[in-house]
């Protein structure tokens, strides 16, 4: 297993660390770039962003599985996100979350087996105003009902 | 110290005076104020993750933490009000919600701090209905350590510790909240020369050691204060062993060694070679005196001892310088090396004394020094030039006495056998198994360090006095007692009380 990013991808990386005065700082930024080429940063990425940046890669391990946004495992070629924290959680959360398990077959960490979807959720979109939310792709849905989102797969499965 | 300004402030009442920017915690603890704490560890950097040690600050609203609070003129503290006591239970209660209810087969248990706060500052009935969440019990991290993530209360001792000190941070915190857990990067183990103090730094049994695990229970052992003899630098250890009954054959005696605190000279840890010193003291020991090789019952070391008196007086007078060698060695205490000067130099004028020990290894820059005898500056102290001898040195004897197994490092066996062939009366005085057992007329079982009295001194000139931590099996005796009965039996000057 070894990892190498592409020579534009390694190109971005480098110009990211030179932005900053300690090249540690750096590993959110290099993180991101490595999973927007790869779509999931594998352990071989880790060790091979660690080595770059003068890291250890346990270092690197603890704030990859920190936050929820970096993906350890490659994705679906969807990704929907489903806050459960608070206000969505109030909101019913939980049922828009049992609805897609029902339609999809899938859990949180999950991916179909046709590599179509990848279900996560997350500790707050930043949408709590239109609670109950979702992320497809990075796109706010919210407020969602069992309706709006029973049509959201449909189409996410004719989009296949 | 004197650069430091003091500050006085005032702890449940006590006027305490500590210098400034110590943590209030330890200003209490200096005062003799013990503040519960988890994850303060006084070698370590504060993190103040585990809010166990919460007290009130005259003045201030919240509660503050006390290991990371320092001290300031005229701050009025107290550490066991109300709410402090409450803010207590609720950590506590908030830890136990996810804890197993180990205690019956943990290792840790009676030396737990969960078990004992619990006891002492928690005593709540539990209020989950939730199951508990299920985590790995038992994955190996590396050197014979064992995780158990249901028990870890994740307050990073461990992954501070191995940061700091050997520096090599083979462990971490991963995911958040809930989810938290410590771990090692895929399979990178903790691979360093100091991975047992993790188990004693773990405040709680989520580390233990596959060499202790189920093999006893805390609460039988006897903690008994010692040195390491692996090398020079002498650490402060403790020697638990299970000694208040009979053992069975093969029952562990020693069951650990673990570090004890010595600002001077190990802070507050200890190598893994010094802590594997407990095989040192109960494998491969001699258990009887052996005769031509063979174990005699019944027969005492000191019965034994009139043969080499006797064998000692077979060489006149002006024929012993050249006519008697001896070999010594670091392990022996200052005591016993003086004792060895005044009997073997000054009492019978001997030339040929020599040195034979374990050969040097490589120093980590850490603790472990490349000499691995722990009393060479005590040897040069006793007034000794320390050489190993050459073959022929030692096959021109009459008479060869020969302190410890270590010979055998040095030359090669089949010429030693060679040598000590040609030598009329040798004698073996060794606390372990060796290839120089054969060779010798008789071999007496001496004690390991652990079992003596004495004082080293370290390659830092730190001298150290040690009392017994472990009492030897019948029939081994000191080289103290040895010495000083061969003294006795020659009618020489033993040198009075210190002999014994
Ligand atoms: S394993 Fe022990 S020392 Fe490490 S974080 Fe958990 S409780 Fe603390
Ligand atoms: S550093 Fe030396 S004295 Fe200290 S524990 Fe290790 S072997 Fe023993
Ligand atoms: S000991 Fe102070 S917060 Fe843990």
């Amino acid at each position: 297993m070894s990892y190498a990013p592409s020579p534009a991808a390694l190109e971005k990386i480098e110009g990211t660390i030179a932005l900053y005065p300690e090249k540690p700082a750096a590993l959110l930024p290099v993180l991101h770039i490595i999973q927007g080429e790869s779509g999931f940063i594998s352990a071989a990425a880790e060790a091979w962003a660690a080595a770059k940046l003068g890291l250890r890669p346990v270092r690197v391990r603890e704030v990859l599985s920190f936050y929820t946004m970096f993906r350890r495992a490659p994705a679906g070629r969807t990704t929907l996100q489903v806050c459960r924290n608070l206000s969505c959680a109030l909101a019913g959360a939980d049922d828009i979350l049992g609805l897609i398990r029902e339609k999809l077959g899938i859990g949180p960490g999950e991916t179909t087996s046709d590599g179509a979807v990848t279900l996560v959720t997350a500790e707050c979109l930043g949408h709590c105003d239109h609670a109950p939310c979702l992320q497809v792709d990075g796109v706010d849905h919210g407020p969602v009902t069992r309706e709006t989102v029973a049509a959201l797969i449909e189409e996410l499965k004719a989009h296949v | 110290m004197s650069g430091l300004k003091r500050v006085g402030l005032t702890i449940d009442g006590l006027k305490v005076q500590a210098a400034e920017g110590t943590s209030i915690l330890k200003a209490a603890e200096q005062a003799g104020v013990v503040i519960p704490h988890f994850c303060y560890h006084p070698a370590l950097e504060i993190e103040g993750n585990c809010r166990m040690c919460v007290v009130e600050i005259e003045g201030l609203p919240k509660l503050e933490p006390s290991c990371s609070a320092l001290v300031r003129e005229g701050l009025v503290v107290r550490t066991s009000t109300e709410r402090v006591r409450e803010a207590r239970k609720d950590v506590l209660a908030f830890l136990l919600a996810e804890h197993p209810l180990d205690c019956p087969i943990c290792d840790k248990a009676g030396e737990c701090r969960l078990q004992d706060y619990y006891d002492r500052h928690g005593l709540t009935a539990s209020r989950m209905v939730e199951p508990r969440e299920r985590r790995e019990k038992k994955l190996a991290i590396g050197r014979g350590l064992i995780l158990d993530r249901e028990r870890c209360v994740l307050c990073t001792r461990c992954v501070r510790f191995l940061r700091q000190m050997p520096g090599t941070g083979e462990l971490g915190v991963f995911e958040r909240g809930l989810r938290s857990e410590v771990g090692i990067f895929e399979d990178a183990p903790v691979d360093n020369g100091y991975s047992g103090n993790l188990v004693d730094i773990c405040p709680v049994g989520a580390i233990t050691a596959e060499d202790f695990r189920f093999k006893t229970r805390a609460w039988f052992l006897a903690r008994k204060p010692s040195v390491c003899p692996h090398c020079g630098r002498g650490c402060a250890v403790t020697v638990e062993s299970v000694s208040g009954y009979p053992l069975a054959k093969g029952e562990r005696r020693v069951y650990r060694i673990t570090a004890r605190e010595n600002p001077a000279v190990n802070g507050f840890w200890i190598c893994d070679l010094g802590r594997d010193g407990r095989r040192d003291i109960d494998e491969g020991r001699h258990a009887r005196l052996m005769k031509a090789g063979v174990p005699v019952a019944g027969l005492s070391w000191q019965t034994a001892l009139a043969d080499v008196a006797a064998a000692i007086r077979t060489v006149p007078g002006p024929e012993r310088s050249a006519g008697i060698a001896v070999v010594l060695n670091g392990r022996l205490t200052c005591e016993e090396l003086a004792l060895a000067k005044r009997l073997f130099v000054a009492g019978l004028g001997l030339s040929k004394v020599y040195f034979a020990d374990r050969k040097p290894g490589s120093a980590d820059g850490l603790l472990l020094t490349a000499e691995r005898l722990p009393n060479g500056r005590g040897v040069l102290e006793a007034g000794f030039a320390p050489r190993l001898p050459a073959l022929d040195e030692i096959a021109a004897a009459d008479v060869l006495l020969v302190f410890g197994p270590y010979l055998s490092e040095h030359l090669a066996e089949e010429a030693l056998a060679k040598a000590w062939a040609g030598i009329p009366s040798k004698f073996l005085f060794s606390a372990h198994e060796g290839p120089l057992d054969r060779l010798a007329d008789i071999v007496f079982p001496v004690a390991v360090p652990a079992e003596k009295s004495g004082t080293y001194i370290n390659v830092d000139g730190t001298r150290q006095t040690f009392a017994q931590a472990v009492k030897p099996a019948a029939g081994v005796a000191a080289e103290s007692a040895i010495l000083a009965g061969l003294a006795n039996l020659l009618a020489l000057d033993a040198g009075g009380g210190d002999a014994r």
